[in-house]
């Protein structure tokens, strides 16, 4: 493939660009960031999770300005964030210790601590809701602070995972706690086989639409796994820096929502005396996409001709910004090449002709 | 109190709140901006469960200011990127390091207001608690 610099086309590109707002313009009313942040929560979700970026203000700008595409918004949260310098790691944030807002486990209905349902679509009857066409957002709004205020207080408790009861059991391995210096798919370009630190950061910031059909692909027969979800668990994980000026303290910064599933699969031992397990971890309240990840990462331990036991076939195609990118690329101009394969067409059918 | 408490305690708190503390400070003392707030990002680094190794989960924008009061130094991270709340958090901690910090109490207040939000959340949440009817048991004999 060969690519030919082109010009001309300037004053009409930037005709272009400015006509944007146009799509823009529609009412005179404006999108408010707090409302995009408030009331699109779960797509500000997504688009953190596959730009990386966690930042509600600026994922809803992001989606503000682009008319809510998806892709779109994670490629400006990408752009923006190749601007600022990274001035720390957190110290390591364990999900074990997260201030849920829900937890449930299709595998067991009695779990330590217990089930919670927390807010979840999954059981409403998805008919619509024509009163939403006219709602009193501020009534809503003080509602909820007063449903709040109203509650008895109750300690807020961390709960155990559900596989460190099956751990206790013997039932799945036990591994000693692991230090070594996690990969960063953000420096590093990923060399195969990656470490396993590669594969869950790529998963994570994968293209929910992506990891979600490829793992349906596994539960449909085109892979080895059909697991069982052990825990899903969505809550708040709070966020913590060294303190520069002395190494024994550190600074609280804030805390993310994030979503995290375990799922728990067939025994991949040849006497099946063990059940192996696979992890997902997703900025935001995604299952689905938790979910999928959980999938492929064990997935990704068997070994098998499906794609999705394939590295490099999984960690390389989902990237939103680069997935996008490549296919977006097909609209530039291919002018030349283009014309080389025609001109093979029309070699190949006057010899035909002629012949 | 430690410095992951009181930064907690601040990151929770309004903006209003912040500054209150930083303006008594202020009123007595003259801070000297070190390092201007500017963004920048962390990584948040995460513990998987099925071999207990690290990963990157991704990364948080966060705002960091240095302060100098009377010769200690003080310095905020904050998540987001409200210049002057950090800034404010600059002084607060400098005033701590200094010891000149006379707001414990009213943070200690915060503190509980913040806890107190945060339970009857919980306990709103926790009216999902599901309360299930066992037809049989679930495990094997």
């Amino acid at each position: 493939m060969a690519y030919v610099a082109v010009s001309g086309g300037e004053e009409a590109i930037e005709a272009s660009i400015r006509l944007l707002s146009y799509y823009r313009s529609g009412t005179e009313k404006d999108l408010e960031l707090e409302v995009i942040q408030e009331k699109m929560s779960l797509l500000v979700d997504r688009v953190m999770s596959e730009a990386g970026l966690y930042s509600k203000t600026y994922a809803a700008l992001a989606l503000k300005q682009c008319e809510g595409s998806s892709d779109e918004a994670v490629f400006l949260l990408r752009a923006y964030r190749s601007t600022l310098k990274r001035s720390y790691d957190s110290l390591v944030a364990d999900t074990r210790d997260m201030r849920l807002v829900r937890r449930i486990s299709a595998a067991f209905k009695d779990i330590p601590g217990g089930q919670m349902l927390g807010a979840s679509y999954d059981y409403t009857h998805r008919l619509m809701d024509f009163d939403l066409q006219r709602e009193d957002a501020a009534a809503l709004c003080q509602k909820m602070h007063q449903t709040v205020a109203d509650q008895e207080p109750v300690e807020i408790a961390p709960c155990g995972r559900v596989s460190d009861e099956l751990k206790t059991e013997g039932l799945i391995d036990r591994f000693e706690q692991d230090n070594e210096e996690p990969y960063d798919v953000t420096q590093n370009l990923l060399e195969f086989p990656v470490p396993r630190s590669a594969r869950l950061q790529t998963l994570s910031r994968a293209d929910t639409g992506f990891i979600s059909g490829l793992a349906y692909s596994v539960l449909r027969g085109f892979g080895q796994v059909h697991p069982t979800v052990g825990e899903l668990r969505c809550g708040y994980v709070e966020i913590e820096v060294p303190y520069l000026e002395d190494a024994a303290e550190s600074l609280w910064i804030g805390e993310i929502l994030l979503t995290d599933v375990e799922v728990f699969n067939e025994a991949d031992d040849k006497d099946q005396l063990k059940l192996a397990c696979g992890y997902g971890a997703v900025m935001g309240r995604n299952e689905n996409k938790a979910i999928a990840m959980a999938v492929l990462d064990h997935e990704l331990d068997t070994t098998g001709d499906y794609p999705t036991q394939n590295d490099e076939f999984v960690l390389l195609h989902g990237d939103s910004l680069e997935m996008n990118g490549f296919i977006s690329h097909l609209k530039l101009p291919h002018y030349v090449t283009f014309q080389s394969k025609l001109d093979a067409v029309r070699k190949t059918r006057r010899e035909r002709h002629d012949g | 109190m430690e410095k992951r408490r009181i930064s907690r305690i601040l990151a929770r708190a309004s903006k209003e709140q912040v500054r209150s503390l930083a303006d008594a400070v202020k009123a007595t003392h003259s801070p000297v901006i070190v390092k201007a707030p500017e963004k920048s990002l962390a990584m948040v680094r995460m513990r998987e469960p099925v071999r207990e190794s690290l990963f990157h989960l991704g990364e948080v924008i966060v705002c960091e200011a240095i302060v100098d009061l009377d010769g200690a130094k003080g310095v905020a991270v904050l998540m987001g990127d409200d210049f002057e709340k950090v800034l404010d958090m600059a002084v607060i901690d400098a005033a701590c390091n200094k010891g000149v910090f006379a707001g414990y109490g009213e943070l200690e207040r915060l503190e509980k207001e913040q806890t107190l939000r945060l339970e009857k959340e919980n306990a709103m949440f926790l009216q999902t608690m599901v309360s299930f009817q066992s037809m049989d048991s679930e495990v094997a004999p």
